[in-house]
């Protein structure tokens, strides 16, 4: 079942009983769960993931369940531990390695796109990765420039990594449990806006349902999370919900959007990307990190490259500027991407001629 | 028609809490056992579980204050 | 140092100490209260007048006015997420302090940084939301003074849990190997958000740490501001001398969560209700009191305290938010 449909079926009036919703932090908690029991060479650590089931609530009862040997509480080493981890992935464990906000992989970038992005490629296939790096990102609740980083195109741009961003519950369980069960290095970024946590506002679309058992949605594809004719909208993780919220003013305005989530940055489903505007013409990217050298881009070259496809108006992007995040909710708030921004963007891409 | 309630000692004190998650919507099938919602009271998050089987009846939405003890859906069945 | 050098001036430093605490604790209990506001009954961290984390260092105030005595404006000083003992005891403006926390145009940064980013250049203080962050800064910072000839020093302040961040080694070893003139300050208050010292550090205590790179390690029991202005006065003057540098790890207290909101859940029951008795305020005033100060002595610098505090509070509600230009004003020269 694609997200488009679990995310509209959930608003439907007609539904299949034992519909099911989780928070995304309850889902990815599942697809933990499940994994583990499953293979025994799933192993969970992280700062505050064992005993207080992690500050996103994404390791929750694990400790009890698996024991303290394959769920453990590291001190505060993002580099020692991370580097650990690429060595337990070397001699056959599959470590679940949380790195509680993604602003923090300064302090251990070597141990990520030195050693686990490169381990393969440089024993020539003999030695691989199968860590996931799982990790919190996004800001827009005032907590300053150093928690509040996306980066996501920082991690995308090198090579050896996969990364994926769910931007709902039903995306984020299949897309853990795949990145688990994949052999190479997978980033699992996870939006705190998106998350589900009470104590942190989210947004209630994000919650879907979730079937009980395991499943998996590929990593590298991106969905169409609404059809549409005249606009192409790709977002990822909180963004796609701006993109809907857009959607949903501009079809007042009788602009049908078509919108597309593109839950992987590493490897980017450029395909699903190129089919979109090569039927509607018109394209508005949207993502949280800064802009330049971005997501953005990206998708707009993966585009603009693509010789069958006619654009009827210059592709656009919006993104978070070029500036550190600040903490002033006011000034956060103003340079934050969101949805208001999105329909202006996309009405003047209909609007051109 | 069984009354689902916030136990009456879910938390401390008589501070408000409020639901931050229904998992199913009105009408749905619910099994006795069931993850239905989460409670919120400042940053703890509990879980309220169905006491019994048959169709959800919500009548508190998400991120409304409630009490202790209030009873916040019913289930039919 | 010459008295007016040092921050309490003619005041005996022992009052000075008390009055520091107690402006930081009357500060934060302000701003603890005012943090709850929009934030019930739904907690939602992004709302009220004071957004985000908050994190308090209540409790932990010994520590920063123990070391803060010894330290002149032209000293540089670096703090962590849980800083505003220690600002307050640099002498970082109060108002623009309490106004930057409520992201307002007339903050120490202007809005831009917020609680885990104080940054107040006129007294060399700054703060920062990474663990451990800012010990080399300070190693730096204190190599920097030699170079251009002057007799400053740089402390560096982090808790126990920093420790184990690759930096923590780094930063030692290079001090010692330049013989930098920084003091290097552990709080230790036992617990890295809900992992205890015991789970996460392997050795009992990081003051022997500094063997391992030659340079003399001090513990400090009893979260004692007496004790701890001892210590430190003698790092401080080892560093002013040119004799290099001293880690000091002091036994704190942190009495409440790691941040605001936090049920400390993960922390047994006994240790929790101890706290309350561990309040180094009142032990403090007691034992100035026992030493012969009169009660109404200490009563005028807690109503002193409480002015100051209201009035940085009243500054910052009544300041306004700043522009979006600021945003875009900031990034480069």
């Amino acid at each position: 079942m694609s997200s488009v449909d679990v995310m509209q079926e959930t608003g439907a009036k007609t539904r299949a009983p034992r519909q099911r919703r989780l928070t995304v932090a309850r889902a990815l908690n599942e697809a933990i769960h499940q994994e583990m029991a499953t293979d025994s060479s799933v192993v969970v650590l992280g700062e505050d993931v064992a005993k207080i089931g992690g500050v996103w609530s994404t390791t929750v009862g694990l400790l009890d369940a698996f024991g303290p040997a394959r769920v453990r509480d590291t001190p505060i080493s993002e580099s020692g531990f991370i580097g650990a981890a690429v060595g337990m992935a070397a001699v056959g464990l599959r470590p679940v390695v949380e790195l509680m906000f993604v602003d923090f992989v300064g302090v251990c970038m070597n141990s990520i796109y030195s050693l686990a992005a490169k381990q393969r490629f440089f024993s020539g296939g003999q030695v691989t990765c199968p860590m996931v790096l799982m990790t919190s990102v996004g800001g827009g609740y005032s907590d300053g420039g150093q928690h509040s980083q996306t980066l996501y195109a920082t991690f995308g741009h090198l090579p050896g990594l996969k990364v994926v961003v769910p931007s709902n519950a039903y995306d984020a369980k299949g897309l853990l449990a795949s990145a688990i069960r994949d052999d190479d290095p997978v980033v699992f970024m996870f939006h705190k806006g998106v998350q589900g946590l009470g104590w942190l506002g989210t947004v209630p679309r994000a919650a879907t349902h979730v079937p009980e058992e395991a499943y998996l949605v590929p990593l590298g594809k991106a969905a169409v999370t609404r059809e549409g004719s005249d606009v192409t909208l790709v977002g990822l993780g909180l963004t796609v919900h701006h993109a809907i919220d857009a959607a949903d003013q501009l079809q007042k305005e009788g602009i049908s959007c078509e919108i597309i989530d593109l839950r992987s940055i590493a490897p980017l489903d450029q395909e699903t990307i190129r089919a979109s505007v090569r039927k509607t013409g018109r394209l508005v990217a949207v993502d949280d990190d800064y802009m330049s050298y971005g997501i953005g881009g990206e998708v707009i070259a993966s585009v603009c490259e693509d010789a069958s496809i006619t654009l009827k108006a210059t592709p656009r992007r919006l993104s978070f500027p070029d500036i550190p995040i600040p903490f002033s909710p006011v000034l956060e708030q103003g340079v934050l991407p969101n949805s208001e921004k999105l329909v202006a963007l996309a009405r003047q891409a209909v609007l051109e001629k | 028609m069984t009354d689902v309630a916030i136990p009456d000692d879910l938390w401390d004190d008589d501070s408000e809490g409020s639901i931050s998650s229904w998992f199913f919507s009105n009408g749905d099938q619910v099994n006795e056992g069931d993850l239905i919602a989460e409670i919120m009271n400042e940053k703890v998050a509990s879980e309220l579980l169905a006491p019994a089987s048959g169709a959800l009846e919500i009548l508190v939405p998400a991120e409304e204050p409630i009490r202790k003890g209030q009873i916040v859906a019913k289930i039919a069945g | 140092m010459q008295p007016s050098q040092a921050p309490h001036g003619n005041l005996h430093h022992r009052l000075w100490m008390y009055e520091a605490m107690v402006k930081s604790r009357e500060l934060e209990s302000r701003i603890k209260t005012i943090y709850f506001e929009g934030k019930t009954p739904v907690f939602n961290m992004a709302k009220g007048p004071i957004p985000g984390e908050m994190h308090l260092s209540m409790g932990q105030e010994p520590c920063a006015v123990g070391v803060c005595a010894h330290l002149r404006p032209t000293d540089f000083v670096t703090a962590t997420h849980r800083p505003h003992h220690v600002a307050v005891a640099k002498g970082v403006d109060l108002r623009k302090m309490a106004a930057e926390i409520f992201g307002k145009k007339t903050g120490l940064s202007r809005g831009l940084g917020g609680h885990m980013h104080l940054f107040d250049a006129a007294v060399n203080f700054s703060c920062s939301g990474i663990i451990g962050e800012g010990i080399a800064p300070a190693v730096g910072a204190a190599m920097a003074a030699r170079i251009q000839g002057r007799d400053d020093v740089a402390v560096s302040f982090m808790g126990e849990g920093a420790t184990n961040q690759g930096q923590f080694h780094e930063a030692l070893n290079l001090a010692a190997l330049w013989k930098a003139p920084v003091v290097f300050i552990i709080e230790d208050n036992a617990y890295g958000i809900s992992v205890c010292k015991a789970e996460s550090t392997s050795v009992a205590s990081n003051a022997d740490r500094a063997a391992a790179y030659g340079i003399p390690g001090v513990f400090v029991p009893g979260n004692d501001p007496d004790a701890i202005h001892a210590a430190a006065g003698e790092a401080i003057a080892r560093a002013r001398a040119g004799d290099g540098p001293t880690l000091i790890e002091l036994e704190t207290h942190r009495l409440e969560g790691h941040f605001v909101g936090d049920t400390v859940e993960y922390r047994p029951v006994e240790e929790r209700e101890r706290l309350a008795e561990l309040d180094p305020i009142q032990l403090f005033r007691s034992r100035l009191i026992g030493d012969g100060h009169e009660a109404s002595e200490l009563d005028a610098l807690d109503a002193e305290a409480v002015r100051l505090a209201d009035d940085a509070i009243s500054f910052a509600r009544n300041s306004e938010y700043p522009a979006l230009e600021e945003a875009f004003a900031h990034v480069f020269g």
